[in-house]
């Protein structure tokens, strides 16, 4: 409590000047103009005594939108904003810079969503749509001219990050932020770094080997001094907030397990990615020792004697078929779910390229065999490899397509006289949707890509998931290694299936995240966070019963001597739970008050 | 904020203010460094400002890049020269001398309000980049309506000098006889976003882009896409029809030795299946087809994207395209070999084609110059060690992202941009931190 202040004024002390609304429409290029008529929304809301100015225009967020506000806050007087326009999701955190640019409080501001929640679902009704804007706008005029002055939450930075994970990502993003003068803790759950590459000889497009980039990285954490690396150890808590994060954590020792904690202001995710287990029977897994997993088949085809055919498990292999999408871009209905009901519907990203960088590596080292690719879609989007795809056809690689409709099947058989004994039989696009039958000795299945097991972290640091079970972003386009929960960045294939090259610049860009949040030593935070007006409350500690947020709430003292809630603002998310229970209305969330509900309610339904 | 004015130093100059460049810069400025963004076009925003939706959330392309485009014009710790060229880079012991030139905009950028006065004033139309040749601007004319910054530039070999913007003009900002200036600039790291090209129209002749007038690029999709695109509407270029039938046709500049682009360009796949999202809604009894050769709907959430368009109906369509020709009516005619079926080749008429053109280098170091950089045999930018630091270049000091390193969507530019940003502000942290000792 300590090392934050909430500064907004006391709620009960309405000092207010005249207030002179400005209000602005956006046409949003034509997503909202098109739809609603902005000049009636402008004149309609221009009549409600408080409001000062009223304008549309094209693209508010644009520059000249942004000084035509800002020249009437400095010369006209304005001194609450409402604009109606997108989805403040977007376009909140903009206005409110550019108030704070024309040296007005960022917070006496009001972003009315006339986008997404007008223009984009009322197309074919333009009247009432302008009907609903106008309401939505006034009650957002009703909410700003109750609003106070508010001042961001300021928090104290630990210059120290939590790395999760030491895969190739998790030890980039400690290297990173490790120079830049943070401190990191790199913590890893196995006895040696570089997670998944240990499974791989050597990774696509360019034969470059697995070890050396493990090593170089390896070398680069084991060197840099701000770097404490803790192999075999376990998270075990997490605490506190963003900048004061308290992380504890459990290593196994030879005399028995330590538990350890360290304070830090950012937490890095590099979890990392399991592979899909095919089910008993899936395409003849787990029936024959002749159809194998990819990763299974990298770590045989390394003790494979050399010779013009490879022998696996003392079975000489003459035909070898690749089956793509095992466990990706998997069909409701056709294949079976996982645990929790649902299939993988996703792409795995690495498979295609990854199926066929083995498939070269098996030809380099046995050239008699003959090889056989079944796929749905050929996805060598990288630098470097279509090459792969390309030379696999011209080396006599045959490749056989289905449709999602279609898909593969595997028939095991005894093994008789020298002859392949399996059959796949597939219905192959190419051959004009023949259904033809491949005989083979190996099967092998190229695995697609599954969230590593970290429930456990995810119930304990409340982390967001998508229906892919991968960690979920803030944003897909605009903010990839941020999530919802202030302070944590993800890096690498804890967020979805990428390679190497794209794990590493994931690392990276999830270090300067930190690096950017810890390198001011102080944290901002938007004040929308519970307080008290310590004079109506009565002790009555109901709001305590309602809070989740652990020691975001607690009775305390007042000045004169009575019992009274209090908030921690830092820990504080304001969700407003103790707001709806507080009977005297002595608990709110600043900028969203029971008072301006009752004014938004009014200004919506009595027009 | 928008530079009018030489400046001498930077911690890092960042090259092209596209949206890899924009958040370079931003991951760096937010860190305290000193960042100079040089941008050859007249507003920031790349590429990305110019498209209508993006995949795979159908956000409005605009509402999400201005955001970016407005953070990085307004932040304190960046200059942004827009309308200025690069013309060499050169090391100078731990740090960079560079040398760019602004080019002349004929206006005096401390004297314009940005009030459009001259362009209303102005009689001359020109075909408007801006929307790819499928609308009009003036000669003296603001680049699109959310640019950054906000000055018109006046296109001295079209203008007929008339005089009536320089009458027009309420501030006297109109300089017909702007020279171009050019400037050095010292910075301890450079950041190169020079993004991409699409490969051009005509490549492929017997498509027949460039020719065909219903045969469209997927630039001019995006415009008459866009709400605020030029037509208000979807309309073909021939006749102004509303389009009944619209073909995409993949790998139109991509995976084909013929055209030097034997590589896939990674993108083409995503935005012709939000194109034909999008024109199903626009054009909700239009028929859609996309011909391809593989689907590469590999990103995060990408393969759902695809899912849903099938369902939405558009007809996905395994063949190659053989060529295009037209009717008499203009109608595009597109002969197809079928992956799927036992058919002769068939001829299938749209109203409406579009060629799904791919991705090249828009700099390239042999060809144009600047600084002297390894590239890969595609000509991007390569860097020796990929899965340790991606975004080093052969040059230390010097960090490349986005598109210059490869094609590439948005969001895997924007992760790039970030990491560039690190290695950057590693680089300065320890060349700072030397020039102390």
């Amino acid at each position: 409590m300590s090392e934050t202040t909430s500064g907004s004024p006391s709620p009960g002390t309405p000092s207010r000047e005249e207030i002179r609304v400005g209000v602005y429409v956006c046409h949003c290029g034509g997503n909202i103009s098109d739809v609603v008529d902005v000049a009636k929304v402008v004149e309609e809301v221009g009549r409600h005594p408080s409001v000062e100015v009223s304008k549309h225009f094209p693209f508010l967020c644009s520059d000249p939108g942004q000084q035509l506000i800002l020249e009437d806050i400095r010369r006209n007087g304005v001194n609450r904003v409402v604009v109606s326009a997108c989805s403040p999701f977007l376009h909140e955190t903009t206005f409110r810079k550019a108030l704070q640019r024309a040296g007005l409080n960022p917070y006496l501001y009001e972003h009315v969503n006339v986008r997404e929640q007008v223009s984009w679902v009322h197309k074919a009704k333009r009247e009432s749509a302008t009907e609903k804007a106008i309401r939505l706008t006034l009650a957002g005029v009703e909410k700003v001219a109750r609003q106070d002055p508010l001042e961001a939450i300021r928090v104290q930075a630990e210059p120290h990050v939590v790395v999760i994970g030491a895969g190739i990502a998790g030890m980039r993003a400690a290297v990173s932020a490790a120079r830049r003068g943070l401190r990191v803790t790199l913590i890893e759950k196995s006895d040696r770094t570089g997670g998944r590459l240990n499974e791989l000889a050597t990774l696509y497009p360019d034969n470059e080997s697995a070890r050396a980039v493990v090593d170089d990285l390896t070398q680069m954490v084991v060197g840099d001094g701000n770097i404490d690396l803790c192999l075999n150890s376990r998270l075990t808590m997490v605490d506190g907030y963003v900048g004061s994060f308290t992380v504890g954590f459990e290593t196994r020792g030879p005399e028995g397990p330590i538990l350890r904690q360290v304070r830090a202001g950012a937490i890095i995710l590099a979890t990392g990615f399991r592979h899909y287990e095919p089910f008993e029977g899936e395409l003849g897994y787990g029936q024959s020792p002749d159809v194998m997993t990819l990763p299974e088949f990298n770590r045989a085809l390394e003790s494979t004697p050399p010779g013009d055919l490879p022998t696996f498990g003392g079975r000489r292999v003459r035909h070898v078929a690749f089956v793509h999408c095992v466990g990706s871009r998997q069909i409701e209905g056709v294949h079976r779910p996982q645990p929790d009901g649902r299939v993988n519907d996703y792409c795995s990203r690495v498979c295609c390229t990854a199926a066929l960088h083995s498939i070269h590596r098996l030809m380099d080292k046995h050239p008699g065999v003959r090889v056989f690719d079944v796929y749905r879609d050929i996805r060598t989007y990288g630098r470097g490899h279509e090459d792969l795809y390309e030379k696999a056809s011209k080396r006599g690689v045959l490749f056989f397509r289905h449709t999602e409709e279609n898909q593969p099947t595997v028939e095991l058989q005894a093994s008789q006289n020298g002859h392949p004994p399996h059959r796949i039989r597939v219905r192959d696009v190419l051959t004009w949707n023949e259904e033809v039958e491949i005989p083979v000795d190996l099967v092998v299945l190229a695995t697609g890509m599954m969230p590593s097991d970290i429930g456990g972290i995810v119930q304990t640091m409340k982390l967001p998931v998508g229906s892919d079970r991968f960690l979920q972003e803030v944003h897909p386009k605009l903010r990839p290694v941020e999530v919802a929960n202030n302070g944590v960045f993800l890096a690498g294939t804890c967020q979805g299936p990428m390679d190497a090259v794209e794990a590493v610049a994931a690392g990276e860009a999830a270090a300067v995240k930190a690096s950017i949040l810890l390198s001011k030593g102080v944290i901002e935070m938007d004040p929308f966070v519970a307080r008290v007006r310590e004079e109506r409350c009565d002790g009555c500690a109901l709001c305590l019963n309602e809070c989740e947020y652990r020691g975001a709430l607690a009775m305390a003292e007042s000045a004169d001597g009575r019992k009274v809630a209090r908030v921690n603002p830092a820990l504080c998310a304001g969700c407003g739970a103790c707001a709806a229970v507080c009977e005297p209305r002595a608990i709110e969330v600043a900028g969203w008050s029971l008072d301006q509900f009752d004014a938004m309610v009014d200004a919506l339904v009595s027009r | 904020m928008i530079a009018n004015h030489p400046v001498d130093k930077a911690d890092a100059l960042v090259v092209g203010a596209g949206i890899a460049g924009l958040q370079a810069a931003l991951d760096l400025a937010d860190q305290g460094f000193q960042v100079v963004i040089a941008e050859r076009q007249p507003s920031i925003g790349g590429h990305m400002i110019n498209l209508s939706k993006v995949f795979p959330t159908l956000d409005c392309a605009s509402c999400i890049t201005t955001p970016r485009m407005a953070s990085a014009s307004h932040h304190p710790n960046i200059r942004v020269f827009t309308y200025t060229e690069v013309e060499a880079i050169r090391p100078v012991g731990d740090r960079f001398e560079a040398t760019l030139t602004r080019k002349p905009r004929h206006i005096d950028e401390d004297r314009c309000i940005g009030c459009k006065r001259c362009e209303e004033a102005c009689t001359v139309y020109l075909p408007d980049e801006y929307e790819h040749g499928l609308g009009a601007k003036k000669a003296v004319s603001i680049p699109f309506t959310n640019a950054i910054p906000q000055y018109p530039v006046l296109d001295m070999d079209e203008c007929f000098l008339c005089g009536g913007c320089a009458r027009a003009c309420p501030t006297d900002a109109i300089d017909y006889l702007q020279q171009p200036e050019t400037f050095r600039l010292e910075a301890g790291a450079v950041i190169l976003a020079t993004g991409y090209d699409m490969t051009p129209m005509d490549a492929k002749s017997q498509y027949g882009g460039g020719r065909l007038p219903n045969v469209i690029s997927p630039w001019q999709a995006e415009r008459l896409l866009a709400p605020h695109g030029p037509y208000g509407g979807v309309l073909r270029p021939s006749d102004g029809k509303v389009p009944d039938s619209i073909a995409f046709v993949q790998c139109a500049g991509s995976r084909d030795l013929s055209l030097g682009v034997p590589y896939c360009s990674r993108v083409c796949c995503m935005y012709a299946i939000k194109q034909a999202m999008l024109l199903s809604g626009s054009l909700p009894i239009a028929d859609i087809t996309i011909y391809y050769m593989d689907i590469r709907a590999f990103g995060k959430g990408y393969e759902q994207f695809y899912l849903n368009a099938k369902a939405m109906g558009i007809e996905f369509v395994k063949a190659k395209v053989a060529r295009i020709t037209e009717d008499e009516d203009h109608n595009p005619i597109v002969r197809i070999e079928r992956q799927e079926a036992d058919a002769a080749p068939e001829e299938v008429r749209h109203d409406l084609v579009i060629l799904s053109l791919g991705m090249v280098p828009a700099w390239v170091p042999d060809r144009d110059g600047i600084v002297p950089l390894q590239t890969g045999s595609d000509r991007f930018l390569l860097s020796p060690k990929p899965r340790v630091s991606p975004t080093l270049t052969s040059l230390p000091g010097v960090f490349a992202c986005g598109a210059a390193t490869g094609p590439k969507d948005i969001v895997d530019s924007i992760v790039e941009a970030g990491a560039a940003a690190m290695q950057a502000a590693a680089h300065l942290q320890r060349t700072l931190a030397g020039a102390v000792r």
